[in-house]
């Protein structure tokens, strides 16, 4: 059957047998329903690429006063997984020749046996093709647990997330700020940020949206947008440059450009709540393309309104009694969750 | 015109493909069009595109959540 010729014959509904792609007569890979396109495998990638750069660009990730003298270093959260190893390509292809900005890659092994052994060998791979600097620090080095023992112990009656995400925060910080990163930046989807910002809504927690505008979306001084973040000299920033692609354009992407990454799920990963706003989304997508773009636009926007109101009545930060973190107590939160352990 | 449709390591289903598109052959599954890519020899095909004729089997691959 030829390009364009229809089914007519079977009598049902007349789907043309191969779709082209509306930028160039090539056969599509994708359609994105959200946009109405359908894009063959170079135009996808392109297309990829650009909203990426697009974001990076709107964000005012890479500032004026970034000099070759005086470079911007970013720390790339680097697991191995695909949205990561993804960010690490584009960025790397992107800046590679840009004495402005340095890349290191982060990656962290969580005690999770065989599966983080794995993705780290994809993280080896990547970094080892690209020539770019790669670090990994272990649970088990910084903190003395692994999650795998943190699983069958489990003495706060947590999801293995909760631990985790909390142990990684700390690590991600920690050595960026070592390694004196300008900039920490986190392979996180738009799947990802829409659960996350529905997630808040559902929880009413107004104050987390202008929180997460100040820390991780909101653009750099300089940009061009009505609102910027807050400067905050606790915390290394966050940007997340893929928070504009589907995590299924991310996956595609991976598999068109052929990238080393690993491709199996944590065997710990239980979060129940996201996974109910997941599938809601994709039932919303799916009724109603475009769903996760609208939510992140109107997100944004209320974030940003919300820090304007939150961001002077923000608590000072102490230091962690333990270990000198950014608290808002007497422990910061890892070093009360290292002490239940313990107890164990 | 049956097409076996597999999903990586959960199973396949024989489905009749005649006027259907690859999104239709989702259906036997529990998974939506946003969490999967459809191939066909190796190659994503968008899901909106009517089944070829000569296509015999369909492999569907479950996206990896996080990383």
């Amino acid at each position: 059957m030829e390009s364009g010729e229809s089914k007519g014959s079977t009598g049902a509904v007349d789907y043309p047998a191969v779709m082209e792609c509306d930028k160039c007569p090539s056969e599509a890979v994708m359609h994105a329903a959200y946009s109405g396109l359908h894009m063959c495998e170079e135009h996808f990638c392109a297309s990829v690429e650009k909203r990426v750069r697009s974001r990076v660009r709107e964000d005012n990730l890479l500032p004026d006063d970034a000099t070759v003298e005086d470079p911007e270093t970013w720390v790339i959260g680097l697991s191995g997984g695909k949205d990561s190893v993804v960010l690490t390509q584009i960025l790397h292809d992107t800046f590679a020749k840009d004495p402005r900005v340095e890349l290191i890659a982060l990656s962290i092994h969580e005690g999770i046996d065989e599966y983080r052994d794995k993705s780290l060998e994809a993280c080896e791979e990547l970094t080892d093709d690209l020539d770019v600097r790669h670090e990994t620090v272990s649970y088990a080095e910084e903190f003395g647990v692994e999650m795998d023992d943190v699983v069958e112990e489990d003495p706060n009656n947590m999801a293995a997330c909760a631990y985790c995400g909390v142990f990684r925060r700390d690590i991600l910080s920690t050595y960026a700020e070592e390694f004196g990163a300008d900039k920490l930046l986190t392979g996180h989807n738009l799947d990802d940020e829409a659960e996350t910002a529905l997630m808040n809504f559902f929880e009413g927690d107004i104050r987390k949206m202008s929180q997460q505008f100040d820390s991780s979306i909101g653009p750099f001084e300089g940009a061009d947008a009505s609102r910027t973040r807050g400067e905050s000299d606790d915390f290394i920033p966050r940007a997340k440059p893929l928070r504009d692609i589907p995590e299924k354009e991310v996956a595609l992407y991976a598999h068109l450009q052929d990238l080393p990454a690993h491709m199996t799920e944590c065997p710990h990963a239980d979060e129940a709540f996201r996974g109910e706003v997941q599938e809601l989304l994709y039932e919303l997508e799916e009724r109603h393309p475009g769903t996760r773009h609208s939510i992140m636009s109107g997100y944004e926007e209320l974030a940003g309104l919300a820090s304007a109101e939150y961001r002077d009545g923000t608590p000072d930060l102490d230091e962690c009694d333990n270990c000198g973190s950014p608290t808002t107590g007497e422990f910061c939160r890892k070093c009360d969750l290292l002490e239940t352990l313990e107890a164990v | 015109m049956t097409v076996t449709v597999e999903l990586a390591g959960e199973g396949s289903h024989e489905v009749d493909a005649a006027g259907k598109t690859y999104a239709d052959l989702l259906a036997p599954f529990d998974v939506s069009k946003h969490e999967v890519s459809v191939l066909v020899d190796g190659r994503p095909v968008p899901e909106d595109q009517a089944v070829d004729s000569d296509v015999e089997r369909v492999e569907v691959v479950r996206l990896i959540q996080g990383g």
